[in-house]
């Protein structure tokens, strides 16, 4: 006892001494973290503003970020944060990827993580290989979206349900491909034919797209389209594209929504009434499991996928719809989820 | 006679000129305003100034650190890598040069172009193309690229040209749909097995080959290339057409008056022709610079807003080439230095949008201005944002 207080007080006379504090390793420096948005802008109520929310809610870092407002702001923007000294700079967005990895192999002691994308450095014929300070941040959002699909097959008055997506990327269409093979397999399970406008997995070119992701007047005509076409659940992949669409299904009542990427109940300013679920993609956990783990040294090139397994990727509650979906139907749904996480149903 | 013409420049000069003083003012008190930081000192007017100076100062001086020269940059590196702000300028402002060139002078034959967007996207599709498709020697791949570009962009404009020309049609309501048609034929085009790069399903086209990019003019570490000579030259290019060329003297005497003009013998159809022709080609030759000397591939949205930001450009330049040029570099210069500006002290980059159009708005108001600094009379070519209208 005596001996540690002996021991304790040379350890503070030298702290004097030297003038050094010994801080605990939970109170190290933060990180600098920076987010490279894709266009859209931060507060896009989807991926951009979920990557930023993550980043904020990080407590060891220190996070900041740069809008893009084309794809010509992408290298600048990275450079930028090159220069200013960050140590994790994270790419939001699939189209931003080729330059994160350019970057990173130009600095090799910036880490660097890439959303929706592997991350790989990529040549003119397709051969690629990993980059060691690249992270690919990807999801398996057809799993959240398979239970979606079979959701709406299962809330559908009229037998006919929707989805559209803003653009054609990958990332986009295992949303829609996820939704259609949910239905499918709704209708095996019972005999059923549900059908789903807007997109086949077997057939990707005659899928419905926006062309963009800020048309949203486009996105409504197309959300109309549907309706008239006898669809009543309607999931529109696009970020902020649903929103007006959301807004006018409330007041008309013709269709049910499902949101992506974010939970849709926090965000809409119209449209919670019809709001059925949302296909959760947690980016910003992501992001911030990726700033813990470079702050705590243990950060690697390694791609995170997540999945309902590590709950990556989710179906949102209900929220106002609860009491409409028939609790038969939600067992049904929550056996499935159980079913993809233990390996013995398959999405795709 | 030196003494005239710069007092005719300094008269020229005079509006945008105060223009910029009132945007940037009024740009000042918004970021202020909008600090919280600031605004927590409200109650205290000597502290509430004085933090605010400091917000409006800091911003302003990372909007210069941003687009000119950044003293932080050269810590371990040598001097000129400060510079290196000033080189993002210039590349953002080459294709605005090009582009606002067009709009300019399809000021001055009394046309509108709004559709330089649209020339933008088919200038960078046809110079895209020919720069990954071929495999030409140094030189003349860049020529044969760059030419392909302005050439598709040229007939894109000519056609406008030739429905006013022909049929009477409004140019603007022509080039405002012609924008939509463009933008939706790219969104198409890199569908397509030609233009769609190996292994991907998103729009985007291979790079274009080596040989294709502009010539960098500073080294690895800068992206300043080429390109700003092309646009240079294109500039004096317009001057010399409209100043010293029989064929610019008609443009001039169209816009103008028409009417004067074809009772004096000059044929209106072939000066709207070959007027929107080349403004296809300047907006064109932007899309080419773009792609072929920082972008290298042609993806979705690869015009930006360089076709709107276009007529801003002109107005702010007064529909003169010199005036373009500087106006495009001032462009360049807010866009780069908005990124620092946003990255060291939070003022969001979107307030530069706002500074460009106050900017405008003021230029369009003369006489708003002319009531601010007490003027009497200023030199103004007002006419220019009306006369276009009336073809």
């Amino acid at each position: 006892m005596k001996k540690s207080l002996k021991l304790m007080a040379v350890v503070a006379s030298l702290t004097l001494i030297t003038g050094v504090a010994v801080a605990p390793a939970s109170q190290a420096a933060k990180i600098k973290l920076c987010l490279a948005l894709d266009t859209g802008g931060v507060d896009d109520r989807s991926f951009n503003q979920g990557a930023w929310a993550g980043a904020q809610a990080s407590t060891v870092s220190n996070a900041e970020y740069l809008p893009a407002s084309s794809s010509a702001d992408f290298a600048p923007n990275i450079k930028k944060f090159v220069d200013k000294g960050c140590e994790l700079i994270v790419g939001v967005g699939f189209a931003i990827s080729a330059e994160i990895v350019k970057s990173a192999k130009a600095n090799p002691k910036i880490k660097y993580a890439v959303v929706d994308d592997a991350g790989q450095d990529c040549d003119a014929n397709w051969n690629c290989s990993a980059v060691p300070n690249v992270k690919g941040l990807t999801f398996q959002t057809d799993e959240a979206a398979f239970m979606a699909g079979y959701l709406s097959a299962g809330m559908s008055k009229t037998g006919k349900v929707a989805t559209y997506g803003g653009a054609p990327y990958p990332t986009v269409t295992i949303f829609m491909d996820g939704f259609a093979r949910g239905v499918a397999y709704y209708n095996k399970q019972k005999g059923k034919s549900v059908k789903v406008l807007g997109w086949d997995p077997a057939n990707p070119k005659a899928g419905t797209f926006v062309g963009n992701f800020s048309d949203q007047n486009k996105a409504l005509t197309i959300s109309k389209g549907f309706e008239q076409q006898g669809a009543d659940i309607i999931l529109p992949v696009g970020g902020n594209l649903g929103a007006p669409y959301a807004a006018a299904s409330e007041k008309s009542k013709k269709s049910l929504t499902i949101w992506v990427d974010s939970d849709g109940y926090g965000l809409l300013t119209a449209g919670k009434s019809i709001l059925l679920t949302t296909v959760v993609k947690e980016i910003g956990a992501s992001i911030k499991s990726v700033a813990a783990d470079v702050a705590a040294k243990k950060y690697s090139g390694k791609s995170y996928v997540g999945t309902l397994a590590n709950k990556g990727v989710s179906l949102a509650p209900y929220h106002d719809l609860n009491s409409k979906v028939p609790a038969k139907l939600k067992s049904e749904i929550l056996k499935i989820k159980n079913d993809i996480i233990a390996g013995t149903l398959k999405v795709n | 006679m030196m003494r005239n013409s710069l007092s005719k420049f300094g008269q020229g000069i005079k509006l945008p000129g105060l223009s910029f003083l009132l945007a940037f003012t009024l740009t000042g008190l918004i970021i202020a305003i909008s600090d919280a930081k600031v605004l927590a000192k409200i109650s205290s007017p000597f502290e509430f100034i004085k933090s605010a100076g400091a917000a409006v100062g800091n911003a302003y001086l990372a909007l210069f650190q941003g687009s000119v020269f950044d003293v932080n940059l050269t810590k371990g590196h040598s001097f000129l890598q400060g510079f290196y702000p000033l080189s993002e300028t210039i590349v953002t402002a080459t294709p605005l040069i090009l582009t606002g060139l067009s709009v300019a002078l399809a000021f001055k034959s009394g046309l509108f172009n709004i559709g330089a967007q649209g020339q933008f996207i088919f200038g960078a599709i046809g110079a895209s193309y020919v720069g990954f498709h071929f495999q030409l020697p140094i030189g003349i791949h860049i020529l044969a690229a760059a030419f392909a570009g302005a050439l598709c962009a040229a007939i894109w404009g000519g056609i406008v040209g030739l429905l006013k020309a022909k049929t009477g049609a409004h140019e603007v309501i022509l080039t405002i749909m012609m924008n939509y048609i463009a933008s939706y034929f790219i969104l198409w085009i890199l569908k397509t097995k030609q233009f769609l790069r190996p292994g991907r399903i998103d729009p985007i086209a291979p790079e274009v080959n080596e040989n294709a990019r502009l010539p960098l003019l500073a080294g690895d570490n800068f992206r300043i290339n080429i390109g700003i000579f092309i646009a240079l030259g294109a500039a004096l290019f317009v001057w010399w057409l409209l100043t010293k060329t029989t064929v610019g003297f008609k443009f001039r005497a169209v816009g103008a008056n028409s009417q004067a003009a074809r009772t004096a013998g000059i044929s209106v159809p072939f000066v709207i022709t070959s007027t929107m022709m080349i403004c296809g080609a300047l907006a064109g030759l932007g899309g080419a610079v773009h792609v072929l000397g920082s972008e290298h591939a042609l993806n979705a949205d690869i015009a930006g807003s360089f076709g709107f930001d276009a007529i801003t450009v002109a107005l702010l330049g007064r529909a003169q080439p010199l005036g373009t040029v500087f106006a495009a570099l001032l462009f360049g210069a807010l866009h780069a230095g908005g990124r620092t500006m946003q990255s060291s002290t939070g003022v969001p980059l979107d307030i530069v949008l706002v500074t460009q159009a106050l900017i405008v708005l003021f230029i369009a108001a003369p006489t708003f201005v002319r009531y601010i600094f007490r003027l009497k009379k200023l030199n103004s070519s007002a006419s220019l944002t009306s006369k276009g209208w009336n073809g």
